[in-house]
């Protein structure tokens, strides 16, 4: 409290400074002639009077000085003047100040830069009301309960520890049962991802984002509606008619926040919805990356023909994700103990046993915000080691600077010792210091944060960085507050060491002495200066950071040469999402093998097939099932293609035949296996003639071929059996090979899909590159910056190396022309120059390898055929930094050659 | 009369304090009551007095606003506030222990060492 009125009355004093002014003049005088009047009524004469007044009061100035000084006035002037001294001198050398501040700028820029990435995708909160009552059930066994099928939507990231199974994906009757239970929680949901619906608006069909949800979803979250209601139980039944619930970023964009939306009615796939509302505008999303459009009711799942589960009311496929609501005074603890108990119960003695007595099922519950963690596991390494990486950086351009400004204060030597001479306080003086550094910080953060906001959206209008284009990151004050507290540190660490260093002098010889330079100044012994301990940390760091880079530039590398088993090159890749409940079977096969026709007869196609995924785009399907002639199950990846797939994909077949177009109508199931199925399932046995997904019933699929290995959904996995079917129906991926660019083909291919059917969806168009580069934004994302960082750490650093290097010289050239005249050679003085920068680069050089060499396992996870002690890229990064810190030290020691031996003499 | 002492340092804070305890007052109206509530016995440099008013103010202790004197003139008038309430009562009491304290050493006789 005192602490704030001194703030107060500080703030008021500064303000109001002429009011303070005025009132303590009235104040005085009013002192002052109450006591000459006191005096004239005890007899002095009224002349006499306010003379004594005045003389026994004392120094009035005296005194009003210090009211000021209780007040604290003079400390704003004293800063004041600080500033407009600090500014004088900043204009006077711009040089040194544009170095400084963009060294500051660029660290901090990048700081700002990283750090707005992981204040959005890592820190942000969910936009979950009380969220600390909010908890996500997971639940864990030794061994999985048994599943007709499992799937999560990548709400949350489970990291299985190998002997525990765990998950948070639930059945629906699971879900119903535990909403029954009283006692536990206020309110409780459930939801799935989306659908991949497509709106049918004026003609076009856009896909939307549209989750499933519990009628309870809104409630349990305490999210309010910005225009109409949200979803109440009563909406998700399934005899209701379908509603839904606009985010409200959707509703502006597609909608152009039409006020009167509200009871509109939206066409999903041909199905009828209602608009009951829009949510309020900061529940975007649940966790980052998934960005919504609208909420569905989780009952209309079964008008929505998805394959999902085996219905909503099958009690062993897993795919709802839960959250509930603890009950006011019900601690997690307790709720846990409960839902765990129930779990149990369910699984060993529910309607249909799931799980056994030994397996001991259990449930945690995570609070929601560490729970739903969406694709943020993706991103927190990558990018906590960016936020190192720039880290270092604005260390080594504080050191930059710090060094800068060593010499600086070195060559005012004579300044300050004057200043001290007449009476400034060495504290006085290192404030001084302090505010010219802070000064330079102030400027580069502000121009910093432009930097960072101008280079984010850089980024972000191109496509690089990938999925991240969902994360709207923009400033906010936790951002704010950290590129100041950076700046201020940025400021104050620089300003140190001159502060320090500058203030310690002996006055006596520095005032007598006229030499401009004295060789003492900055040496206590020779090679380790200040200055040279700043260069040595300089070189350190960035030897760090470049290793770093150097061995996410060769993950990348690495995993942009791994050969995935086809030809990835001058492939167009055209995605088409067909609805199941709108095109039969025979229908997708008539539309499949009309555009695949259309696309063949395009100039500058060479071959044209289909598939349902595309290969490397991390989508998979896979499972287990019998081989014939083989006791325990195989589990295969499965991927359905159409004719002539693997000629356009050029994937050799290596025994038997491919598909030919009868066998897309015929009755008779083949399959098509690749060499590694035959590998680990049919030890010396021929494929041939083998079925496969046999029944008694049924004899399942015959092997017709074997074709060459393929990676299938991720370049970074080893190769694993695969199983090739016919593609009947459903979603599909055309892939056209092509002599020319595969992006210049786009408008005719889209022409072609609007005229054979304008009710298609529109198609996604890509190349196959592109899907690749796609797939490894990540690793793109870390080795590209990680690399900018490097160089930008490297040229800093050598920077320092030539500030140094170029202020000895001008320093000692009159030592340098004595030797000249003395008889030293050219080659001489260049290696005295050379020499110091050289010495200084290697010990930095030393220490920075063994640091990295150290450290560099931190980066393990994020490697790819690359050993963190990689010895190419430690020898790269020894070459790169000898290379540019020769050229570093070249250009000053030319300057050392041509001191004149006379005029370096004469200046004395 | 008695030789005037001067006020120790560090207590004219307390004095004050103490002064503006007993009702608002000027910042002449304070010296007099110190003053007269010492018997004439303590001189305040009265140079000293605005400072001491205006670190007392800026930490909170007392509180001031202009308002007429008694012969109808514009004064500024300083007030206790609650804060310095508390301040005076432990100034007070540490004043008090610490003379205590001297007065014991400076009371002892040869035999009670």
């Amino acid at each position: 409290m005192t602490l704030w009125n001194r703030l107060r009355s500080w703030v008021q004093a500064i303000l109001r400074r002429s009011r303070m002014e005025s009132e303590m003049d009235a104040e005085l005088r009013f002192h002052i002639e109450a006591y000459a009047g006191d005096l004239i009524r005890s007899g002095a004469l009224r002349s006499e009077a306010m003379r004594r007044a005045r003389m026994e009061f004392g120094g009035i100035e005296q005194a009003k000085e210090e009211c000021r000084d209780a007040r604290g006035v003079h400390l704003l002037d004293s800063l004041l003047q600080d500033l407009r001294y600090g500014l004088r001198m900043v204009r006077k050398s711009p040089g040194f100040t544009a170095v400084a501040v963009l060294a500051l700028t660029l660290g901090i820029g990048a700081n700002t830069a990283i750090f707005s990435l992981i204040d959005v995708i890592l820190l942000r909160p969910l936009p979950v009301r009380d969220s600390d009552h909010v908890v996500v059930l997971r639940w864990g066994a030794h061994k999985q309960p048994h599943a007709h099928g499992y799937g999560d939507f990548g709400f949350c990231h489970i990291n299985g520890d190998g002997t525990e199974r765990m998950g948070c994906s639930f059945p629906y009757p699971f879900f119903e049962q535990l909403s029954s239970q009283a006692g536990i929680f206020s309110s409780v949901t459930a939801f799935a991802g989306s659908p991949g619906l497509h709106l049918d608006r004026g003609g076009n069909r856009t896909r939307v984002n549209s989750p499933l949800v519990s009628g309870q979803f809104f409630e349990t979250l305490g999210v309010r509606a910005a225009l109409g209601r949200m979803l109440q139980p009563s909406d998700d039944v399934p005899s209701a008619a379908p509603v839904t619930v606009l985010n409200y970023g959707y509703w502006q964009g597609e909608f152009g926040a039409d006020p009167s939306i509200v009871g509109k009615t939206l066409y999903l796939d041909r199905i009828p919805v209602t608009i009951i509302g829009v949510a309020e505008p900061n529940f975007a999303e649940l966790s980052p990356g998934h960005t919504w459009d609208m909420w569905l009711p989780l009952t209309l799942y079964s008008r929505l023909n998805l394959h999902w589960s085996e219905g909503l009311n099958d009690n062993a496929s897993w795919w709802l994700t839960i959250v509930g609501r603890l009950k006011p005074g019900v601690s997690l603890a307790q709720a846990q103990t409960a839902v765990s108990l129930f779990f149990r119960n369910e699984m060993l003695h529910g309607a249909q046993p799931l799980s056994k007595e030994e397996d001991d099922p259990r449930i945690s519950l995570l609070p929601v915000q560490k729970g739903i963690v969406g694709n943020r596991w993706l991103y927190q390494k990558p990018f906590y080691i960016l936020m190192i990486a720039v880290g270092i950086v604005l260390l080594i351009a504080c050191s930059n600077v710090g060094g800068l400004m060593l010499a600086r204060t070195a060559s005012r030597q004579k300044e300050i010792a004057v200043r001290l001479a007449l009476g400034a306080g060495r504290a006085r003086i290192m404030r001084q210091l302090l505010t010219e550094s802070v000064l330079l910080s102030v400027a580069g953060g502000v121009i910093g944060i432009f930097v960072a906001y101008w280079s984010l959206a850089a980024l972000r209008s191109s496509d690089w960085l990938g999925s991240i284009h969902d994360f709207a990151v923009k400033p906010d004050a936790r951002i704010l507050i950290f590129t100041v507290l950076v700046s201020v540190l940025a400021g104050i660490l620089p300003g140190l060491a001159p502060a320090f260093r500058g203030t310690r002098l002996d006055l006596t010889p520095t005032l007598k002495e006229n030499a401009p330079t004295l060789p003492n100044i900055s040496h206590h012994g020779r090679r380790f200066s200040i200055g040279g301990v700043l260069v040595v940390a300089q070189v350190t760091l960035s030897i760090l950071v470049l290793a770093g880079a150097g061995l996410l530039v060769r993950t990348l590398v690495n995993l942009k040469s791994i050969d995935p088993g086809f030809d990835t090159r001058d492939l167009l890749l055209v995605g088409i999402d067909l609805k199941n409940n709108e095109y039969s079977e025979q229908q997708a096969q008539n539309l499949y093998r009309e555009l695949q026709s259309r696309f063949s007869s395009l100039p500058g196609v060479t071959n044209v097939s289909y598939s349902s995924d595309v290969l490397l785009s991390g989508s998979l399907w896979n499972g287990d099932t019998n081989l014939e002639g083989r006791k325990e199950r195989v589990t295969r990846n499965i991927l359905s293609v159409g004719p002539r797939f693997f000629d356009t994909m050029r994937i050799p077949l290596i025994a038997g035949r491919t598909f030919t177009q009868a066998d897309f109508g015929s009755k008779h199931k083949i399959t098509i296996v690749n060499q590694a199925f035959v590998r680990r399932y049919l030890e010396n046995r021929g494929p041939l003639g083998l079925h496969l997904a046999g029944s008694k019933e049924d004899p399942g699929e015959e092997i017709i071929g074997v074709v060459g290995d393929t990676k299938y959904d991720d370049l970074k996995k080893g190769i694993e059996p695969t199983a090739y079917v016919p593609l009947k129906g459903g979603r599909v991926n055309f892939e056209l090979r092509t002599a020319a660019i595969p992006e210049a083909l786009i408008p005719a291919a889209r022409s072609i899909v609007r005229e054979l059917d304008s009710h298609l969806p529109s198609p996604d168009f890509k190349s196959q590159t592109e899907q690749i580069d796609r797939s490894l934004f990540r690793e793109r994302l870390v080795a590209h910056l990680s690399s900018f960082f490097g160089l930008l750490a490297l040229a800093l650093a050598c920077l320092g190396l030539y500030g140094l290097l170029s202020y000895e010289v001008s320093r000692r050239t009159r030592e340098i022309g004595i030797r000249a005249a003395m008889g030293a050679q050219q080659r001489d003085v260049f290696r005295l120059v050379v020499g110091h920068g050289v010495v200084l680069v290697i010990v930095g050089a030393v220490v920075g390898t063994a640091g990295a060499l150290g450290l560099t396992r931190y980066l393990q996870s994020l490697l790819y055929g690359v050993r963190p002690t990689d010895p190419i890229t430690f020898v790269a990064v020894g070459l790169l930094l000898s290379l540019v810190s020769l050229a570093a030290c070249y250009l000053p020691a030319r300057r050392a050659m041509r001191v004149d031996p006379m005029v370096a003499l004469r200046y004395e | 009369m008695d030789k005037q002492l001067d006020v120790l340092q560090g207590t004219l804070d307390m004095l004050i304090l103490k002064a503006v305890s007993l009702g608002p007052l000027h910042g002449y109206g304070i010296l007099l009551r110190i003053q007269q509530i010492s018997k004439d016995r303590l001189e305040i440099q009265q140079g000293s007095l605005y400072p001491a008013l205006y670190r007392l103010e800026h930490q909170g202790w007392i509180t001031s606003e202009w308002g007429e004197s008694a012969n109808n003139r514009k004064a500024k008038y300083y007030r206790l506030t609650a804060a310095g309430k508390h301040r005076l009562q432990s100034e007070a009491e540490k004043w008090n222990r610490m003379a205590d304290v001297i007065a014991g050493i400076l009371g002892t006789t040869p035999e009670e060492v």
